[in-house]
């Protein structure tokens, strides 16, 4: 029997669901309320794995017809590893906003997600990109941190 | 009424108010124009901002955003044939012939006024209607509210493209991400593991933007190397000058055509997160049908400008209805909205209207305003904002990442909301791949409390299951639940037979 993508997602859902019924069914009855609190998650997890299991099933249907079928065609081509680079940066964005600080890591983070995407090719793309990273970085902290009140992080390495 | 609605417009027009309606309605036309920029996008982006204003400061100016957004992708739309957002998209079929026989004036125009117009009578469905619609809502027990919001995620899980089993997981995802944290009774955990990091349960708007904008953007980084679509360019500097009463004219003299459409829109737009694109879209098909000139569709017709815009903005009023009546999103931007009043520590459904009436027609004022301000930005600066379309995505990409961040960083101060989106953000990207629509679990999300409260309320007090069924509203509202999911699987199978092709998501 082969799985398409279809398939293993449903897999996964059934998989999330019969781990967490269990845990549904354990959880502490309430004494005044009739119904305790796994009964609704039951309700929602029961569902979950019935529709992921309807999905597998018509997966394997489907998987059956193509193999008849045939291959349908490839379709456009997709930059999936410029996709993981800039999740990779965004990640690393996230992790040393704490320990950087608001300005110093969006700033690094502009100019990285730009490089990343676009590199730069002469002197003076270089220098538009490090300006748009600058100022997109003091001025978010000027209207946030200055004018609106919003306390944006402090670097705990930098303390700025 | 009117006198509530009076003192409303007085108050917007106070500097206060007023400023925040026309950055928001003016941030809403560039991004409605920009194409890849949609509304939802738009209105995560100015979210962060709003958290420091008074909450009808704050509501102006998303509101400003929806309006000013629903009519800027006309802009791009019409002069580069790229419709710069979903709901603009039917407007490419005869803005952009237009223009290029070269009347782009009136390609523009006929779509700004129709906006305008349709947007209006949205408006005015939308104070008369909500108010009554709140009254009866009123009336709604717990086994009736729980009956509701079934019917509206088996609608949105029904009218979904993607395969209905698909649509059904997402509406449980949305679910189940409800229902880890406390539970709204006893207070017990639920699957936190432990952890407390999640014992709060997740945060509902960097979910919410986690999903929409990491899934858009990095949906957009994944087409980057492939061949751009070109707009045909027109003159270097188009005019847009036009006599602006001719336009109107055009429109008003197609008085059946007008309204019909905006009757479409306004339904589309009252139906639980089905957006502008499929409003404006269905307009244009039934305007075709209806026409005397059908062949002339896609030509450069004034009738497709013109049933296409004046839909999608009376779609803003179907939509705001919804949430105002009943505290359910009528699409992703108005659950963004939900998102900003609860963080404002107000609660949509059918007691706003008589609990806040100076926020309700607040915001009835500044919707009205917005489509002022949109025909004036748009007079003054629709050249300007085509210039801004040549941004490249390098350069937006990060901007709005950060102003994402910030947006959930804000909500509490903590690192722990930026965590969540973060991890909602991958999860958004890998359901959109998967071909998960996002509109069923975004209901969920919102919903799932709410489902989940009513359920409770209705057994405890009285502990008969079949009072779901027998008591009249609430067995009708789930009857009608069940037709739309036989509905949807018979849809299913009589579309069995398309070739499965990867779809762009509407954002």
């Amino acid at each position: 029997m082969r799985l398409g993508p279809d398939g293993i997602a449903g897999l996964v859902g059934l998989a999330i669901s019969l781990v967490l019924l269990p845990l549904s069914f354990g959880l502490p009855k309430l004494p005044i309320v009739p119904i305790g609190p796994g009964f609704y998650p039951a309700i929602v997890l029961a569902f979950l794995a019935v529709t992921s299991a309807a999905l597998v099933i018509q997966d394997v249907v489907a998987q059956r017809r193509s193999a008849v079928a045939g291959e349908p065609a490839a379709g456009p081509r997709r930059a999936y590893g410029l996709v993981a680079a800039a999740f990779a940066v965004v990640t690393a964005y996230i992790v040393l906003l704490p320990q950087l600080g608001f300005r110093i890591s969006t700033a690094l983070f502009v100019a990285t997600f730009q490089f990343v995407l676009e590199r730069p090719a002469t002197l003076s793309k270089w220098l538009i990109l490090i300006a748009i990273a600058v100022a997109t970085s003091l001025i978010t902290y000027l209207v946030f941190d200055t004018y609106l009140s919003v306390l944006l992080p402090r670097g705990r390495w930098t303390d700025w | 009424m009117l006198e509530l609605l009076g003192d409303g417009i007085v108050t917007v027009l106070h500097w206060k108010y007023l400023l925040p309606l026309i950055m928001g309605t003016l941030t809403g036309v560039i991004g409605g124009a920009l194409p890849g920029v949609t509304i939802t996008m738009t209105i995560i982006v100015i979210l962060p901002f709003t958290y420091g204003l008074d909450p009808l400061a704050g509501l102006a100016a998303m509101t400003g955003v929806y309006v000013g957004g629903s009519a800027g992708g006309l802009i791009t739309a019409c002069l580069i044939g790229i419709p710069g957002t979903p709901s603009a998209i039917a407007t490419t079929f005869d803005g952009f012939p237009l223009a290029r026989k070269g009347q782009p004036g009136r390609a523009v125009w006929l779509g700004v006024w129709a906006s305008f117009f349709g947007g209006l009578v949205g408006g005015l469905f939308l104070i008369l209607v909500t108010g009554p619609l709140a009254t009866i809502a009123l009336a709604f027990g717990p086994w009736e509210y729980f009956s509701l919001f079934v019917l509206a995620m088996a609608m949105v899980a029904g009218l979904a493209e993607a395969s209905f089993a698909k649509s059904l997981i997402a509406t449980a995802i949305g679910l189940l991400i409800t229902i880890v944290g406390t539970d709204p009774i006893g207070n017990a955990q639920r699957f936190t593991f432990g952890s407390e990091f999640i014992s709060g349960g997740f945060p509902f708007l960097p979910v919410l933007i986690g999903i929409f904008a990491f899934a858009q953007i990095m949906t957009d980084v994944e087409k980057m190397r492939q061949p751009r679509a070109q707009g045909e360019a027109l003159a270097e500097r188009p005019t847009l000058s036009v006599a602006h009463l001719k336009v109107i004219g055009e429109i008003l003299s197609r008085p059946f055509l007008f309204i019909w459409s905006v009757m479409v829109g306004i339904v589309i737009g009252v139906l639980p997160a089905i957006g502008g694109s499929a409003a404006s879209v269905l307009a244009y098909d039934q305007a075709k049908k209806f026409s005397k000139t059908p062949e002339l569709f896609g030509t450069g017709h004034p009738e497709g400008i013109i049933a296409a815009e004046a839909s999608n903005n009376a779609n803003v009023g179907g939509s705001l209805v919804t949430i105002m009546a009943f505290g359910i999103p009528g699409d992703a931007v108005t659950a963004v909205m939900l998102g900003a009043m609860t963080i404002h520590g107000i609660q949509s459904g059918p007691l706003f209207v008589s609990q806040h009436p100076d926020l309700a027609y607040g915001i009835y004022a500044a919707y009205i305003l917005a489509h002022l301000l949109m025909v004036l930005i748009i007079w003054a600066s629709s050249l300007f904002v085509l210039r801004l379309t040549t941004v490249r995505l390098a350069v937006l990409a990060p901007v709005v990442l950060v102003l994402c961040v910030i947006g959930a960083y804000a909500l509490n101060n903590t690192m722990n909301s930026v965590y969540v989106l973060l991890i909602f953000g991958v999860l958004g990207y890998i359901l959109v791949k998967g071909g998960f629509p996002l509109a069923p679990l975004i209901l969920g999300l919102i919903l799932g409390d709410q489902i989940e409260i009513n359920l409770i309320r209705a057994i405890m007090t009285d502990d008969n299951p079949w009072l779901f069924l027998t008591r009249p509203i609430s067995g009708g509202l789930l009857a009608a639940s069940a037709l739309s999911v036989v509905l949807a699987v018979w849809q299913h199978y009589r579309h069995q037979k398309r070739t499965a092709v990867e779809q762009d998501v509407d954002f």
